[in-house]
């Protein structure tokens, strides 16, 4: 069952790799989430709002090209932290248009759609274009999606790791680093195809999980990963089958949903956020453990939890970090209880 | 007294069939047998074996949700009839007196500036704002109130509540992102999805205890219906009892509030609902709303549990979608009667 999975990913990887091999021939004309881009040539400033963005650019060696960030989920990857500390950020959340258009960026790389997008809260893609700074939206976060419905959105089709890889491909065609861009996308490809194989000869047949990301307070129906988005691609990657069925980004569903459904497995997400209890990961493990129903679900008898960073839930380079974390923690069950 | 008895068994049956309802209907399908199963084991001791995902999930989930429901909707009812009644005002519900808007206050200063530094809960956020409101309201409508006049409560709670709303409305902008406030709305709107038992402790003797205030004060309440001078007249102390039924009111609902958000139509349309079919008597007009809101609310929850398969509606939209045609039918119903 993974084995044309993988074959299909490696075949749709190869393609995206080779195609834009050329040096970046400017001005660059770019099709972005339904919008035209042009860039005279490599922006020099650039801004980010949000941390997928932000570290696509960090890993693609072009930090030093940063004059602000926004929107952080996590603490920087370590590696980036040296030089991360002498970028400004310019919100911990979304930041204020002014705040962004103050730097004078040449281009404002978005990770979600209802940040800057037609009901952007911090501008819409024409507010930007009317400046003359050019918006690079992540596909991940519009493709097949519609943004308007459901809290965090609703996905049409299933998230495609390929906008991962597109989006490190076009952001470094408007830099003209393609080779860097091929260099990283291959070692994305390697760390999931290595993923893939730590789970390979585990039977993961009627493996199911449910991945939690916080809840308003405590007890109420939490935010859980639906059905297509990037948390259900990272378990059907693996041959685990999501308990959600919604087909919102976060859908909050029932704990008493949750517990008939009993799942193999918990995913739960740590992140620096504070706004919710449930934010913090201890006191999702502490509910589970107490609840009068929870507790008596198997993933928490057995205790099957897996603790993943808030980001590695995200289209992001650290989603492959986090998929050989749960590759890694799935091969380590014994599934026979 | 036949007649009464007759009454009363009929009343607590009706509670006890929503009630059950509201056990045995829920997001997931349990078998009917393993409800009463549980029920037995819990109430009886009876011993049967049992799934522990399914005995909790009736014990602590569905029996707990449908008592709050039940006790939010009593209680609810009963400060509808109290305001309706006082103020002779039939718009008057349970939120006029800015309640809710100080509750949302309370809990958004909470989840968005960290007061208390986690300590406190949204609950008892909203529950502080609630009653810091209702004061402010209350303080307005006395230093613009002629002794006994209705009209400078309702003015002054309109006031109260349109400034924290606003109030709510700066903090968020000021300091929520846009993810925060939805959080935040949910949990405004009503929920009832959080409820455990400690919920059901403080709930249940909160609407009763309002109840029983009430009924004590019936006569004062009829005395009020024709106006605070017939009231003085008949010789009730009218700013007396006034003050001690409205802050009665008010903390049910700052209760009710905190527990499960602004759950609105209930507290509006119950009380008018039993009018019409009662008669204006509050000794019957009062647990019969009581009864009503809670029955309703009940039933309220387990539609919005069910109507859309694996998603929960929001109970608010359910209480109205469903509550005004019935209300308009009773409506049309009595002018036909006539």
């Amino acid at each position: 069952m993974l084995l044309p999975r993988v074959v299909a990913l490696a075949t749709g990887l190869g393609l995206c790799s080779v195609a834009q091999a050329a040096p970046t021939q400017y001005p660059l004309t770019l099709q972005n989430c339904g919008s035209t881009q042009t860039f005279a040539h490599a922006p020099a400033r650039a801004v980010t709002i949000g941390q997928a963005g932000t570290e696509m650019l960090f890993a693609l060696g072009l930090g030093d090209k940063l004059v602000g960030t926004s929107l952080w989920f996590n603490d920087v990857l370590p590696q980036y932290q040296a030089q991360n500390a002498g970028i400004e950020r310019l919100a911990d959340n979304e930041p204020s248009f002014e705040s962004v258009i103050g730097k004078r960026p040449e281009l404002v790389a978005v990770e979600l759609e209802w940040v800057v997008g037609p009901q952007g809260v911090v501008a819409t893609r024409e507010q930007f274009d009317e400046l003359k700074i050019a918006t690079y939206l992540m596909p991940s976060d519009c493709e097949s999606k519609d943004n308007l419905v459901g809290a965090d959105g609703t996905r049409l089709a299933p998230f495609r790791i390929d906008s991962i890889y597109q989006s490190i491909t076009q952001l470094a065609q408007i830099f003209d680093v393609q080779e860097r861009a091929q260099q990283l996308n291959a070692q994305l490809q390697a760390s999931l195809a290595k993923s893939v194989a730590t789970v390979q000869n585990k039977d993961l047949k009627d493996t199911s999980a449910l991945v939690w990301f916080s809840s308003a307070s405590l007890d109420i129906d939490p935010y859980v990963a639906g059905h297509k988005g990037i948390p259900d691609f990272m378990l059907n990657t693996l041959g685990v089958r999501n308990v959600v069925e919604s087909d919102e980004e976060w859908p909050s569903v029932g704990w008493e949903t949750i517990a008939k459904a009993n799942p193999t497995f918990l995913v739960i997400a740590r992140m620096d956020r504070r706004r919710f209890p449930a934010d913090d990961y201890q006191k999702k493990l502490k509910f589970l453990r107490s609840d009068p129903v929870t507790r008596n679900m198997d993933a928490v008898k057995h205790n099957r939890i897996i603790v993943l960073d808030a980001m590695a839930l995200q289209a992001s380079v650290r989603m492959f970090e986090g998929l050989e974390t749960l590759a890694t923690a799935l091969n380590s069950y014994d599934l026979a209880q | 007294m036949t007649a009464m008895l007759l009454h009363t068994s009929g009343a607590l049956v009706t509670l006890l069939i929503a009630l059950i309802a509201g056990v045995a209907i829920g997001e997931t399908h349990i078998d009917p047998t393993v409800v009463f199963q549980v029920l037995a084991n819990k109430l009886w001791a009876a011993g049967y074996a049992l799934d522990p995902i399914d005995e909790g999930i009736v014990w602590n989930y569905r029996l707990t949700r449908a008592l709050v429901a039940a006790a939010c909707g009593a209680g609810l009812a009963t400060c509808g009839v109290i305001l309706q009644s006082l103020l002779r005002n039939p718009l008057a519900d349970p939120y006029l007196l800015g309640i809710s808007a100080g509750a949302s206050t309370g809990a958004v200063l909470v989840a968005l500036l960290g007061l208390g530094a986690g300590a406190i809960s949204m609950s008892v956020g909203a529950f502080a704002g609630a009653v810091v409101a209702f004061a402010v309201v209350v303080l307005l409508g006395r230093a613009s109130g002629v002794p006994g006049a209705t009209g400078q409560i309702i003015l002054a709670g309109i006031a109260g509540s349109q400034l924290f709303n606003a109030l709510t409305a700066f903090l968020i902008t000021k300091s929520a992102s846009s993810e925060q406030a939805r959080g935040i709305m949910f949990w405004l709107l009503g929920n009832l999805s959080g409820v455990r038992w400690p919920s059901v402790w403080l709930a249940v003797p909160v609407a009763l205890a309002g109840l029983a205030v009430c009924l004590w004060h019936r006569r004062a309440l009829d005395a009020f219906t024709f106006g605070a001078d017939s009231a003085a007249s008949l010789g009730i102390a009218v700013r007396p009892v006034q003050l001690l039924l409205i802050s009665c009111a008010a903390l049910v609902t700052a209760v009710m509030v905190s527990i499960v958000g602004s759950i609105g139509f209930v507290g509006l349309v119950i009380p008018h609902a039993a009018r019409l079919l009662l008669g204006t008597g509050h000794a019957r007009l009062l647990p019969a709303s009581a009864l009503g809101g809670a029955v309703f609310l009940i039933a309220a929850d387990v539609l919005s549990r069910t109507l859309i398969k694996g998603q929960v509606i929001p109970v608010g939209v359910v209480t109205a979608l469903v509550g005004a045609p019935v209300f308009a039918l009773i409506l049309v119903g009595r002018r036909h009667a006539r």
